[in-house]
């Protein structure tokens, strides 16, 4: 240590200065170090913060606006864009009892009494004792659903801190209870019901669709100008209920579709079976006389019926024990255009009879009438299909002749009218479907009948309204033609006279089809407005009368009196009458 | 010397580093400023198309298909537009404009006014306020004065709608004219009578001016030489 001490004593002045160098240059790494230490740990927090805005902002603010524009559940529309059922956040008028906190004493400033009273002067349809109750109890509660803002001010002017108004996504539909048993309803849990709002669920829901809204191919125009014509017709002839339908002929869209008495889906929790059911596509008739356009087009098809004035004999016929009976005596003999205007049962069952049962049951599957209706709605008839007496299927002599004139086959309106779509189209039978169809992706569908059948039961279908029972559905201009109907229902033992199913079937313009319009009513009465009279001719005739003039112009098809079906190789044929 | 050159270079160096993180600090800020704006923007947005879509549907409700309905069957009473009102294409249009044929029997009425109302119906005779003397008679003693063009309104008014009411054919006004040329001639007091329309307001001027009762010469001789 001494001679550390001595030595550094001797160099005291070189080991001074050496020191200072050493210490200056190593004072001079660490500051350098410490920069350099700086500027990475700079660099590194620009990188990251680089890499943090890169990758993790700016893109949540733009979707959560995107977000907050997409409904909860997907809108619904008709073809032409307009809204059927929306979102829409809507007020709730909800009880929280516990908004003055956990502790006791009551949750409300006034007596649940009086606040009971004021809210039934807000919302007269309310339930006094009701709104005691709830506000009595201490469970949170919905007062109220659909609160308007102005009838929130007055609640919120009460001054009760427990009643508070949550906006919620609700399901509205602005058009009331227009086309209700197509689009079904929304119940207060949000599942959809009855109608599209069921079937379309999944695609309403899903995330990734439902900012798109659904187009369905009905026309709102012509679905209300239906459902007037038919609740009108209801009215006069104090019908028990009515269906309609409009039907394009040559992509199977439904343009309309209403059953009476409906439902107004805005009011989900007083909707109740009786309204909800749907009497086009769930309900099955025997449609009567309407079907007999089907099978003379099936005898022309099958070449059983080459001269349309070959005369049939009209007396009662008398088939193993039954009798098969016309509404009135139209002369000893009619031909086939006489007995389509007069309709003729007996001339009807002969035709059959000559064209054969298996013929006319082939055509009736081929038209669809012996499994549930192709549409996308859940609730579909099966139709009362006639049991065949052998292996094969194949029906007795009398249930063909019956079926020829729509009796012992009872179908639902819709199947009803896309056989007519077949009849009046050249021939082919397209499913029915309430997805508005694109032009280009038309479904190429089945051939039932020769363009020529078709041809002629056009001109047939139009000696009806000319000339036949069908007069009064003679839109001046419109080329209607159609075919009445008018079916006893059956009851306890047998057929009941006084309760009918009156249909008309028609389709227009009749030199070139394009919709179908069937009217239906169950079990009218004869009134004065129906001439006293309960027969197709007098109530459904008049609805599609009535209705073609308001649709027809909407659905681009001009009236035109200067044109018509060409009918004058036929008209020397019948003598005009009267028939059922 | 050096030292200090040295130190004034790092002192150089820390000053541009302040400068830009100056600059880089107030860039964010700004950057930050203009994200929020944005931001809020955006939040207009959607509050805007929510309002949009609100009113939207109070409207689309106010005036759905049954309410239109309901006001229809009360206070408008619109119907759905008849056969007679469409027409297919300019050939059918033209069709409404077509000359009758040179051997059609009668003139075509392609709109009906019925000329006899318009005739018969009286209009209240204009009493001067200064005078106390009928309009007619006042007119007359300023006729002498101002011949200026004036229109009987029964005269000219019926005269409209036999107008409007008829189409000439050609042949038969040719045939006409000169006959009527004659008639209005004679009507108007010898005065030289053209065609058309100046033909009717000068007959009818000279009618009311002898405060004679109208015939129905004069402009029906002016409607054929139409």
């Amino acid at each position: 240590m001494n001679a550390l001490t001595a030595s550094a004593a001797i160099a005291s002045g070189r080991v001074q200065l050496a020191n200072v160098r050493q210490s200056a240059l190593l004072t001079a790494k660490k500051r350098a170090l410490f920069i350099l230490l700086a500027f990475v740990f700079l660099t590194a927090t620009a990188l990251m913060r680089v890499v943090q805005i890169g990758l993790f902002e700016g893109s949540p603010d733009r979707r959560s606006m995107a977000d907050a524009l997409v409904p909860e559940r997907g809108e619904i529309t008709d073809r032409n864009g307009v809204a059927l059922a929306r979102a829409f956040p809507s007020y709730s008028l909800w009880y929280n009892p516990k908004a003055f906190g956990e502790k006791g004493g009551s949750p409300l400033v006034k007596t649940p009494e009086e606040v009971a009273r004021a809210l039934v002067q807000i919302f007269p349809d309310a339930d006094y004792d009701d709104l005691v109750r709830r506000l009595k109890s201490d469970k949170p509660s919905y007062l109220r659903k659909r609160v308007l803002p102005e009838e929130a001010n007055h609640v919120f002017a009460l001054g009760e801190p427990a009643l508070e108004f949550p906006r919620e996504n609700q399901r509205y539909y602005p058009q009331g209870s227009l086309a209700a048993n197509v689009l079904g309803f929304v119940d207060l849990a949000g599942k959809g019901h009855v109608g599209m709002e069921q079937v379309l669920e999944p695609r309403l829901l899903d995330p990734a669709q439902r900012a798109n809204p659904v187009a369905l191919s009905i026309d709102a125009r012509a679905q209300g100008a239906l459902e007037d014509e038919l609740g009108r017709g209801m009215l006069e002839s104090n019908a028990k209920g009515a269906a309609g339908i409009i039907l394009d002929v040559d992509t199977g869209e439904v343009i309309a579709l209403a059953s009476l008495p409906s439902f107004n889906p805005n009011r989900s929790d007083r909707v109740f079976n009786g309204l909800v059911f749907n009497r086009v596509s769930n309900q099955v008739y025997e449609l009567g006389s309407t079907f007999k356009p089907i099978t003379v087009a099936a005898a022309i098809d099958a070449g059983v019926i080459t001269d349309l004035s070959v005369r049939y004999p009209t007396g009662p016929l008398n088939i193993g024990g039954f009798t098969i009976h016309d509404s009135h005596n139209f002369g000893p003999s009619l031909n086939v255009p006489e007995a389509l205007v007069h309709s003729s049962n007996i001339v009807t069952a002969q035709i059959a009879d000559k064209l054969g049962g298996p013929a006319l049951r082939r055509t009736m599957m081929q038209l669809g009438m012996n499994e549930r209706p192709t549409i996308e709605l859940p609730a579909r008839g099966f139709p009362l299909w006639p049991r065949g007496t052998d292996a094969k299927g194949d029906w007795a002599r009398i249930t063909t002749m019956t079926v020829s004139y729509g009796h012992g086959i009872a179908v639902t309106p819709l199947h009803l009218a896309s056989a007519y779509a077949a009849l009046v189209n050249g021939g082919i039978w397209r499913p029915a479907t309430l997805y508005k169809v694109d032009p280009a992706r038309v479904p190429p569908g089945r051939r039932v009948f020769k363009a020529s059948t078709s041809a002629r039961i056009r001109q047939l279908l139009r000696m009806i309204v000319v000339d036949g029972t069908g007069r009064k559905a003679d839109a001046s201009g419109f080329r209607v033609g159609g075919k009445t109907g008018s079916a006893e229902k059956p009851g306890a033992g047998g057929y009941r006279r006084t309760s009918l199913v009156a249909t008309f079937a028609a389709a227009f313009p009749m030199d070139k089809p394009r919709y179908v319009v069937i009217a239906m009513l169950d079990e009218p009465q004869g009134t004065v407005a129906t001439s006293g009279q309960r027969t197709s001719a007098w109530n459904a005739a008049p609805i599609v009368g009535r209705v073609v003039p308001r649709i027809g112009p909407l659905l681009g098809v001009v009236p035109d009196a200067s044109r018509d079906v060409d009918i004058t190789d036929l008209s020397p044929l019948v003598a005009n009458g009267d028939g059922e | 010397m050096i030292v200090t050159a040295n130190r004034l270079r790092s002192i150089g160096w820390v000053v541009l580093l302040a400068l830009c993180g100056a600059v880089v600090l107030a860039l964010s800020f700004r950057v930050n400023a203009l994200r929020s704006q944005v931001h809020r923007a955006e939040q207009r947005i959607v509050a805007l198309k929510q309002e949009k879509m609100y009113l939207e549907t109070e409207f689309e409700t106010r005036a759905n298909q049954q309410q239109l309905k309901s006001w229809n069957d009360i206070e408008f009473g619109y119907v759905a537009p008849t056969a007679g009102q469409y027409l297919e294409n300019e050939r059918q249009l033209a069709s409404l404009s077509k000359p009758a044929d040179p051997d059609a029997p009668a003139p075509i009425r392609v709109a009906s006014a019925d000329d006899s109302v318009i005739a018969s119906a009286a209009f209240p005779t204009m009493v001067s306020p200064l005078t106390g003397k009928s309009a007619q008679a006042e007119e007359a003693i300023a006729q002498t004065d101002a011949p200026a063009a004036h229109v009987d309104h029964a005269t000219a008014t019926a005269a409209l709608g036999e107008r409007l009411g008829t189409v000439g054919r050609p042949r038969a006004a040719e045939g006409a004219t000169p006959a009527a040329k004659k008639k209005a001639a004679k009507t108007a007091n010898g005065k030289s009578v053209d065609k058309g329309g100046s033909a009717k307001s000068s007959a009818s001027r000279s009618a009311s001016a002898a405060g004679k009762p109208r015939t129905g010469t004069p402009h029906k001789e002016g409607r054929i030489s139409r």
